[in-house]
């Protein structure tokens, strides 16, 4: 009989070769599929973006920045640009490269793609928002007109993209958004969020762990060069103003909101009574209508009725019936507590 | 065309009204509802919930009592069926065994059979069918009525609800513990019962993850070798008891596999977040005692039991076939046991088993008289058995186990049969419920192969360790 | 799962006594096809089992029943082919686990459904019962567990809410089968006629919402004259159900 010891190492051996060959991404077999594919109209199409973008915040770019920002050859992406000119998808104006009219429609049938894309991820599927604009990043070169028509009426032609951005229509049309950065409001201000910004990444993150909910009503307490600070659905945040100056905030009069504490289900305690107000946006598609159907509807009282051992889920009685949930779930459903005075048994 | 018109039309209202459709109107149902109930519901008093209901609830659902007692009422139910089934199943072997088969025999040989139809007929059919029902029909008669009464009685929302927090954090969905539990049972039946997660991710980890609660064609098999092997090292007053530990051992082992494997899948092949989970607790009820015992028996392990000996018949036969049909010099079962001694050491197991698990595909339940069957053939042990390819039981344990351990069984290799029973592919019936419900060839091949190669993983790893141990 | 079998009916003259005939599985040749819809866990498999004698799977939770399963049963000469379906808990949803009974109820045109409601919790599931409403004329409601709702001091006035909803309120124990005879003899009348149920089509929707059905509706109306449930459709278009934007193209659900 071999010698055990062997014979482990000889699994051992194998089981690593296998991980480094199919590691999920940065697995070899995996990188070797991605250097495939690189497609020039892909790289087109990007070019396509930022420009509209940039055209969109009102700066200026140069083949230079280009360059700088995508992650081709410079000269892959120069051959690219002369070829866009040819093709009179843009032009050159001193040094600086601007969309043409044929190239700006390219660039929102592009985006149109990406943000119905980013919204059919959130309606039906079950991704993290954190995956969904690499996801659409990626399918925006993929579907053909005829496709995105059907997608916009499957997902019944929606007007916003999951993160608030408007989705240019067909003939391309693009709702304004008639709001601003969050550090343009002063101390005092109330508003409501209507767009949070998803690029770049590393910002998109913060906000994602601050877990705001596009339409929840924000009241700023402080703000100063350091910090901002605002109050939310009964919970405080603190952002640096960079981070702040991702999310968009349309303002609102003290007369347009009742002046109710909103709170989360997830920080109602035991033996607090409450009654629900509604379902944040943030909380869509099919989990949506879930919840709506077991009863958390507008006005219906809400109390906890069990906790699990690892205190998430927990049971809510509503309507007479005791329905557990997650708190990742609870946290969207906003309540106002009231106070029930003689305790009846 | 007119249709078209229609669409488009809706379209753009649904353009106007935007997006709070759904809500209104599920608020504007709510709130008929309301007036409707009001008009004709009287609630006397304050009745909540009762007080015995949430008292209850409190306590199986606690942070420290709600694990404990979720294990607890595990172990009393497999107890009791260990306990239990000892004593039917030895009067059951006696007289299909012991009475019956002899005669059966008999009547065949006054009839002049020829000896391979006798041979066919009895000692492959017959007994196989004897077999799975007395080693089966006793087991599954106390556990299945009593995992309906908790069925019942309203604990199994609880256990998901329990659950819940470490299948999210597998990447599962919460009520995979229902559906684990009816696995339990069978996992033919674990895998329609998935059709309640409604996320597609969810539920294919449901499905292949269904495999790992032992099923009840498996049970009894844990049972004999735990008792054999496990339950002898100790002093016979504990044997029931350290017997009964090892089988929960294992099936508790089969939970933390369901949930490693899922959290593998979710990231790797099935890749995506969490989606929700919702769940009603209905109040409890206390079951009707009797008549559950009586439904439970009736339908239930009756049906299973239909649908094993179907499977048990052909597959005695086709034992019997291989062990008297030869090829070269040696039978087939002998040739095929010959060559896979060599891998089946490996993984602490031999050739024989390996061979049983091939020919019980169809049914895990005739796993072990295979077994027995191809060690008495494939050692000629003599003075046990009746012949090549004629399955019997035993009359006793012990003997059962003088078999084995002639057969070259070690205790390695009983934890191994016992890791190995846990670990290897559905049965056919539930491969095939597997792809009716995927439509997928794809996910019905890993659903088969995944558990078979963690099945040799496992066995390997524990194999190898213990001889640098021993 | 369950193949109906071929014989007939060969006992049913001995029976004529107890109006009742358990036929189990025996479906052929059915006179009129009874659906049981309801939430999840309210007694419809138990309401099934009472009825055709089969011994479908019941238990305490919710999604107990997955597929759905016929049998059978004979009432005054009259051959009954019933179908238990999932539990779900309302028909606008869209999601997986609901979609064999919500397509039951919408495409599979039972002569008479029988909604069983849980009687201890009757608000929440009207929810269900109201829905149902708008795409049926012929419906039971199966007031059901009712000793629970004893238990817990709750009192149903069946008459009132007969009257809200427009359709036989039926109150039942379906485990101990009481009120069992009373809901095969409403249901008999509800099939052929004899009682005419007026439901109760929902009225708080916003107006504009409201606005939007109407108009929609009378253009269902225009292209399918016969359709029974112009407005259940309009809703469900502007919701973009795909099943239902499917349905209205091939024009599934005009053959009545
Ligand atoms: N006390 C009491 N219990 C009942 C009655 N009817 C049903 N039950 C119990 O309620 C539970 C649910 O019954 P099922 O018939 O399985 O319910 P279902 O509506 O088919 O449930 P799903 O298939 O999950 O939708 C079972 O435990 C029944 O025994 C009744 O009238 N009284
Ligand atoms: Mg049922």
């Amino acid at each position: 009989m071999t010698n055990p010891v062997t014979l482990l190492i000889i699994f051992g051996i194998v089981l690593v070769l296998l991980f480094i060959l199919f590691y999920p991404k940065t697995g070899f077999y995996w990188r070797l599929q991605q250097s495939y594919k690189t497609d020039p109209k892909i790289l087109i199409e990007d070019i396509l973006k930022k420009l509209y973008h940039a055209e969109d915040n009102g700066t200026k770019l140069s083949s230079d920045h280009i360059i700088n920002s995508l992650n081709s050859s410079p000269k892959k992406i120069l051959e690219t640009i002369s070829e866009m000119e040819d093709k009179e998808l843009i032009r050159f104006k001193k040094g600086e490269i601007k969309l043409s009219e044929t190239g700006m429609d390219y660039a929102l049938r592009i985006i149109r793609v990406h943000r119905l894309w980013e919204k059919y991820l959130s309606e039906k599927t079950g991704f993290h928002k954190k995956d969904w604009h690499e996801i659409a990043e990626k399918m925006e070169h993929k579907l053909d007109s005829q496709q995105t028509k059907q997608l916009a009426i499957n997902l019944g032609n929606p007007r916003f993209d999951p993160h608030g951005d408007p989705i240019p229509t067909e003939t391309g049309e693009v709702e304004q958004l008639n709001g601003k950065p969050l550090p343009k409001f002063k101390e005092g201000a109330i508003g409501r969020i209507i767009h949070i910004e998803d690029e770049p990444e590393i910002i998109y993150k913060q906000i994602l762990a601050e877990d705001l909910h596009i339409g929840s009503h924000i009241h700023i307490i402080e703000k100063n060069k350091k910090r901002i600070v605002f109050h939310s659905e009964g919970e405080e945040f603190i952002l640096a103003p960079i981070v702040a100056n991702n999310i968009t905030i349309s303002e609102l009069k003290k007369e347009d909101i009742s002046e109710k504490d909103t709170f989360r289900l997830s920080n109602l305690k035991e033996h607090e009574h409450a009654k629900i107000i509604g379902i944040s946006r943030e909380c869509r598609g099919e989990i949506r209508r879930r919840l709506l159907d077991l009863g958390f509807v507008m006005n219906t009282k809400i109390e906890v009725d069990l906790t699990s051992p690892m205190r998430n889920p927990r049971a809510y009685l509503v309507r007479d019936t005791s329905i557990a949930i997650r708190n990742e779930q609870a946290k969207f459903i906003l309540i106002e507590k009231i106070k029930i005075h003689a305790e009846t048994n | 065309m007119k249709t078209n018109k229609i669409l488009n039309t809706s379209n753009d209202l649904r353009w106007q009204i935007g997006e709070g459709f759904h809500d209104k109107l599920t608020e504007g149902i709510y709130s008929d509802a309301a007036t409707i109930a009001q008009n004709s519901v009287h609630k006397k008093g304050d009745a909540k919930r009762f007080r015995f209901d949430r008292s209850l609830d409190k306590i199986v659902t606690s942070k420290i009592w709600g694990f404990p007692i979720m294990i607890l009422i595990l172990s009393v139910v497999l107890w009791l069926t260990i306990i239990g089934a000892n004593y039917p199943s030895g009067l059951l072997a006696d007289l299909l065994i012991g009475e019956i088969y002899p005669w059966l025999k008999g009547i065949g040989e006054s009839l002049g059979f020829s000896w391979w139809l006798s041979g066919f007929l009895f000692d492959g059919v017959y007994l196989a069918l004897a077999w799975v029902i007395a080693v089966m029909l006793p087991p599954m008669a106390i556990f299945f009525p009593l995992f309906t009464l908790l069925e019942d009685f309203g604990y199994l929302p609880r256990v998901a609800f329990n659950l819940d927090h470490l299948l999210k954090k597998s990447g599962a969905h919460g009520k995979q513990a229902l559906t684990m539990s009816m696995g339990f049972g069978c996992n033919a039946a674990g895998v329609i019962a998935t059709r309640i997660i409604d996320s597609p991710r969810e539920r294919l980890i449901a499905i292949i993850t269904n495999n790992f609660s032992l099923c009840n064609g498996r049970w009894p098999t844990q049972i004999l070798i735990a008792s054999i092997f496990i339950g002898a090292l100790v002093p016979e007053n504990f044997a029931g008891a350290v017997s009964t530990l090892a089988v929960i051992a294992i099936a508790l082992l089969g939970i933390f596999f369901t949930f490693i494997v899922s959290l593998f899948l979710s990231k790797t092949m099935l890749k995506g977040e969490v989606s929700s989970f919702t769940l009603e607790l209905p109040p409890y009820r206390p079951p009707r005692f009797w008549k559950t015992i009586y439904t439970s028996l009736i339908d239930r392990t009756l049906i299973v039991l239909w649908r094993a000996c179907i499977f048990a018949a052909p597959a005695g036969a086709v034992i019997w076939l291989i062990s008297n049909v030869s090829i070269g010099d040696s039978n087939i079962a002998n040739w095929m046991i010959l060559h896979m001694d060599g891998f089946g050491l490996l993984l602490g197991l031999n050739g024989v088993i390996l061979l049983a698990y091939i020919v019980a595909i169809p049914a895990n339940e005739i796993v072990i008289p295979t077994i027995l069957m191809l060690t008495v053939m494939s050692a000629a042990i003599t003075g046990v058995g009746e012949g090549n390819g004629v399955m019997f039981e035993l009359e006793s344990v012990p003997a059962t186990g003088d078999i084995l351990k002639a057969g070259g069984w070690t205790l390695l290799t009983a934890i191994n049969l016992m890791l190995f029973s846990l670990l290897h592919n559905p049965c056919s019936t539930t491969i095939y419920t597997i792809y009716k419900e995927t439509k997928s060839v794809k996910w019905t091949t890993i659903a088969s192969i995944l558990p078979i190669i963690l099945g040799f993983t496992v066995c390997f790893i524990v194999t190898q360790v213990w001889r640098i141990l021993a | 799962m369950q193949k109906p079998t071929n014989s007939a009916c060969e006992g049913c003259d001995l029976n004529q006594a107890s109006n009742l005939k358990k036929l189990g599985i025996n479906i052929d040749n059915n006179d009129y096809v009874v659906a049981l819809a309801g939430n999840p866990n309210t007694g419809k498999s138990t309401v099934f089992n009472a009825l055709t004698g089969l011994k479908q799977h019941t238990g305490n939770w919710p999604g107990k029943t997955v597929t759905r399963a016929e049998g059978g049963y004979n009432f005054n000469n009259n051959k009954y082919k019933i179908v238990d379906l999932p539990g779900t808990y309302s028909l606008l949803s869209t999601s997986q686990d609901e979609e064999v009974a919500r397509n039951f109820i919408l495409f599979g045109k039972p002569d008479v459904t029988i909604i069983v409601v849980d009687a201890s919790r009757l608000e929440r599931n009207l929810n269900l019962v109201l829905q149902i409403l708008e795409i049926t004329n012929k419906a039971v409601l199966c007031l059901n567990l009712m000793d629970e709702a004893t238990r817990l001091d709750i009192e149903i006035d069946d008459r009132t809410l007969a009257r809200d909803l427009g359709i036989p309120v039926v109150p039942t124990s379906a485990r101990s089968k009481e009120g069992i005879p009373e809901l095969l003899k409403t249901v008999h009348q509800v099939a052929t006629g004899e009682i005419i149920c007026k439901p109760h089509r929902i009225k708080n929707v916003p107006k504009n919402i409201n606005n939007a059905i109407e108009k929609l509706r009378l253009e269902i109306e225009a292209t399918y004259p016969n359709v029974p449930n112009s407005r259940w459709i309009a809703l469900r278009l502007l919701d973009g159900d795909e099943r239902i934007i499917e349905a209205v193209k091939t024009g599934e659900f005009i053959t009545e």
